[in-house]
């Protein structure tokens, strides 16, 4: 089977600081896979180039999906939603103003039509697909564990609430594949076994999930298959044990004196 | 739908009713006479205008310096069109709302790529050229001279063997000027509760997160950009035909700066607030130009009056007269708390 997303020789350089360099990895579909390193290793900046925030310096990014293959480096960002990527942020990034049932609406925005004139007229095409925006933003807020608080405000939800908004936000966008940025950081251990139910009840869902974090029961829990980078490098892959006790990854971590006592 | 009955009706659906009521029976009050009429034709526009405005800083949150440029451009494009072929004010006003979302889109989609001063700056620049333009280009605006004489609005349905109607006094503009800000108010609330209204909300709040929902920045900043411009020319239109005389400095940058106060003076994004902020501001405005020379000092002396306002505004309520709901349950919470509130919104920089 094709892998959905594969890089391909990835280079990202910000004027002479080279972020990535010659990243090479495949994301299978339907997997649950972890991408780790230490802070500044590059994994943002990944994340940032397959959303098309940022722009490749070199490489490819290959997207599969429902048959179509798409090469996606350098694609503008709302393009890239559109082809099935949906992303959430490091530092959470809601729309403050907003009501939380707005901001999953929002996220219908690319699976949906009406501007101007339907938003005038409301014709019947509007009102149905108006109607539908409403109801599966309901759904999605209902699967994430959010029922019933559609119209508290986003800004003023509780943190760990914040983080699963923002992955209805996400889900609402109908992705095939979920880039989430750290979701536990900041989250008690509660919530963390929550989010660990919640991110395999989305795989369930046919949605192949990329996550970075650095709570490592997280990505032990929950990951089936791990790559590490450091210093924009691809370091090592596979399983989180194996992964785990590579001195090469300890060496990353905590310096060569740890890896030699490991 | 059942009947509509007066008990069913919300707390604010009975102000709204009270209000347009006391706004249709306006004239008929004792003490209203053509002066005060007047000034309530001149805070309709303004509502109008304030309304087209708000698109722009308010739902999108970008800092527009030219609006007048487009109120320019309508109210010259209907004086002309009005002079020279006799247009009627009916077929104008569609003209001008297309004529407005075509500048719109002309000045939006090169500038629109810029980020905050800058695209300030490029709108009070277009404003400028405006004024420039129309003292300039004399054989079609005879420039300083102004543009007089133009007809007034009349209904004419003498194709159809009825009589012909026209406006005369303030009386059937102040009519007119009331549904003209209905509908806009209309198709603000339409606006706000649609893919469209949610999508700039999304700008305004968090730009690369609306465009990690598939928002095209860009083309909904120029959408925005185009339906503001075209209430400004509207707006311009109507006053072309209202006062019958233009000349460019009625379009002067002041006017642009003045209709910016009244949003952040009303509240910024709340479509009440911006049209509390043109009855505050234009009703001061005439207030004060019969106070000041009592008082002996000069007319001008309300421009300071109007810095200071905007200056004890910025100290003691930033958002606004009437903030957007969430701007507000913040301020709420907070005197609760008693921390201080930033105002959550404001022009991107």
């Amino acid at each position: 089977m094709t892998p959905i997303l594969e890089i391909k020789k990835l280079f990202k350089s910000f004027g002479g600081l080279e972020a990535l360099k010659d990243i090479t990895f495949d994301i299978k579909r339907g997997e649950i896979i972890g991408l780790i390193g230490p802070n500044g290793a590059g994994k943002t900046t990944l994340f940032n180039c397959v959303a098309g925030i940022e722009k490749p310096t070199g490489g490819q990014i290959i997207l599969t999906n429902g048959g179509r293959t798409t090469s996606i480096g350098g694609k503008k960002p709302e393009a890239v939603t559109g082809l099935g990527i949906a992303r959430t942020f490091q530092n959470i990034r809601l729309f403050d103003n907003l009501t939380v049932i707005d901001n999953v609406k929002i996220g219908r925005h690319c699976r949906t039509r009406s501007i101007f004139f339907g938003a005038v007229v409301r014709n019947r095409f509007q009102r149905a697909e108006e109607k539908g925006i409403t109801e599966s933003a309901h759904q999605f807020l209902d699967f994430v564990g959010l029922k019933d608080r559609g119209e508290e405000i986003a800004s003023s939800m509780p943190y760990g609430d914040q983080r699963r908004l923002e992955i209805a936000r996400a889900l609402a966008t109908e992705p095939h594949l979920l880039m989430l940025d750290e979701p536990a950081a900041g989250m008690n251990p509660q919530e963390s076994r929550d989010l660990m139910a919640l991110i395999r009840r989305i795989r369930d869902k046919d949605i192949t999930i990329l996550l970075i974090e650095h709570d490592m029961k997280v990505v032990m829990g929950v990951c089936e298959r791990v790559v590490v980078i450091n210093h924009g490098e691809w370091l090592t892959e596979g399983e989180p044990q194996e992964v785990q006790n590579n001195p090469k990854v300890i060496e990353a971590y905590l310096g060569t004196g740890a890896a030699n006592a490991a | 739908m059942g009947k509509l009955r007066l008990q069913d009706l919300t707390r604010g659906g009975k102000i709204r009713i009270g209000l347009l009521a006391l706004a249709l029976i306006l004239p008929f009050l004792p003490f209203v006479t053509d002066y005060v009429l007047h000034i309530a034709i001149l805070v309709l526009l303004y509502m109008i205008l304030s309304l087209g405005l708000n698109i722009v800083p308010g739902f999108n949150g970008l800092l527009d310096l030219g609006y007048v440029g487009f109120y320019g451009i309508g109210a010259y494009t209907s004086g002309l069109l009005t002079y020279h072929f006799g247009l009627s004010f009916w077929v104008i006003i569609p003209l001008a709302f297309i004529n407005g979302a075509i500048w719109g889109i002309l000045l939006g989609a090169p500038t629109l790529r810029l980020t905050g001063d800058y695209f300030a700056i490029v709108t009070f620049g277009f404003s400028e050229l405006v004024v420039l333009l129309l003292t300039n280009e004399i054989w079609l605006t005879r420039g300083p001279l102004g543009l007089p004489g133009i007809d007034v609005v009349s209904i004419d349905l003498t194709l159809f063997g009825g009589p012909k109607w026209e406006f005369i006094g303030e009386l059937p503009y102040y009519y007119l000027a009331i549904v003209m800000v209905l509908v806009t108010v209309f198709v603000m609330y339409r606006i706000q509760d649609s893919r469209l209204g949610r999508a700039w909300f999304a700008i305004r709040d968090d730009e690369v997160a609306a465009v990690s929902c598939g928002i095209n920045l860009l083309a909904y900043k120029v959408i925005a950009f185009a339906i503001s411009a075209a209430f400004g020319a509207v707006g311009g239109s109507f006053f072309a035909r209202w006062v019958t005389f233009l000349s460019p400095d009625m379009f002067k940058f002041w006017e642009s700066f003045l209709i910016l106060c009244m949003i952040v003076l009303g509240g910024m994004g709340n479509i009440w607030g911006v049209m509390i902020g043109a009855v505050v501001l234009v009703s001061l405005s005439e207030v004060l130009r019969e106070i000041l020379p009592v008082l002996g000092l000069p007319v001008q002396v309300r421009f300071l009056a109007f810095g200071l306002i905007m200056v004890l505004m910025m100290r003691f309520r930033p958002a606004g007269i009437m903030p957007i709901p969430a701007v507000a349950a913040k301020m709420r919470a907070g005197r609760v708390k008693r921390k201080k509130v930033k105002p959550a919104v404001g022009i991107k920089k």
